[in-house]
């Protein structure tokens, strides 16, 4: 019963978390082990999960929170420099605008990172606000300067 | 300044394949045996030792009440020692990672500072009872020896000792606090970027 539950959250959730790690990390396979962590994680105490929050708040704290335990791991830096002539695999399809974004946004600050990847995956700002534990109107603000940042170094790169 | 740029769009672009679930399973299976069979090895390795000084003290029958003293000591560091490895351990364990990133940044450097303090200070007390317990261990048996040579066995022992305090010990405390404080730091900056209001 909770294996079939586990296996609806994963399908539904995989790319978000994924995503969410790439934006904070930009490298394709670091994102993939902190989102496979996070599932693991989930899968752990998803019977702790006592829906006080929505199930997506949730699994969002937990890859999140994974992304900041990343600090301990200072043998493996952000690749924000090499991502200009470092091209991986599966990137080289996608547009490059995708691929400017991502830079960009691992260019932020660590918690920047993380409001305008749950921003850009939809979540409601209410609930950035509970993952984050900060006010509705300061994630409001915040988002707002994050795109005005972005947007800025878009007209820059041409 | 408005965006045109549709941010949402490019960013959702971005996709992997998804793993398996199996390799999740399988993962989580590993990293549960992993960590397990460091505690293990850790806590045989020192269980083992111990077990080993108290079969010497069975089996030479030691005269001196420093003799004894000194076992008791040297046991009792190898428990410290051990009790705080096996703390440390269930400390990790027990992060809550579905807190709010405030409250688990608090958390985490809360963690961070208990880790330094067993990393400095009881690195420390551990040496100090390891040595005083050797020194007095050794005490009968070099009362048998010939001054010169139980001189040059006390010398030798305090010499390897003394490396140890003045340079192995401080050299690897520099090395793991320098680690820890920059984890420390980091985590401070970031709680800073938290609590920054917004200026715009």
């Amino acid at each position: 019963m909770q294996k079939m539950l586990f296996e609806d959250i994963y399908k539904t959730y995989w790319q978000k978390v994924f995503r969410i790690c790439m934006g904070y990390v930009n490298d394709s396979n670091w994102a993939k082990d902190i989102a496979q962590d996070t599932f693991i994680t989930v899968l752990q105490k998803l019977d702790t999960f006592r829906n006080e929050a929505q199930i997506g708040t949730w699994i969002f704290r937990i890859a999140v929170n994974n992304c900041l335990r990343q600090i301990e791991k200072t043998n493996r830096l952000p690749k924000t420099a090499l991502t200009d002539n470092f091209v991986e695999p599966e990137s080289i399809n996608l547009e490059e605008k995708v691929i400017l974004l991502y830079r960009f946004i691992t260019e932020l600050k660590e918690i920047d990172r993380i409001i305008i990847s749950l921003e850009l995956e939809d979540v409601k700002q209410a609930e950035i606000a509970n993952i984050i534990g900060i006010s509705e109107a300061n994630v409001r603000v915040k988002i707002h300067r994050i795109k005005e940042i972005l947007t800025l170094k878009f007209k820059e790169n041409g | 300044m408005d965006s045109n740029i549709d941010f949402k769009n490019i960013w959702q672009q971005q996709n992997i394949s998804q793993p398996n679930i199996e390799e999740i399973l399988n993962k989580l299976k590993e990293y549960k045996n992993s960590s397990l069979r460091k505690l293990i090895i850790a806590n045989i390795l020192l269980i083992t030792t111990s077990g080993f000084i108290i079969f010497i003290w069975y089996y030479y029958q030691p005269q001196f009440i420093s003799t004894k003293v000194g076992i008791v000591l040297i046991i009792f560091a190898m428990v410290v020692y051990l009790f705080v490895y096996n703390k440390q351990f269930s400390i990790f364990k027990k992060i809550d990672n579905t807190l709010t990133i405030s409250k688990y940044l608090q958390n985490l450097s809360a963690l961070k500072r208990k880790q330094k303090f067993m990393q400095t200070t009881m690195i420390r007390v551990y040496f100090i009872m390891l040595s005083t317990g050797l020194g007095l261990y050794m005490y009968e048996y070099a009362s048998r020896m010939t001054p010169l040579w139980a001189i040059l066995a006390y010398a030798i022992t305090f010499i390897w000792i003394g490396f140890n305090w003045f340079y192995i010990t401080p050299a690897t405390i520099k090395t793991q606090q320098l680690k820890l404080n920059e984890i420390i730091y980091k985590f401070k900056t970031i709680n800073e970027q938290l609590e920054e209001k917004s200026h715009k």
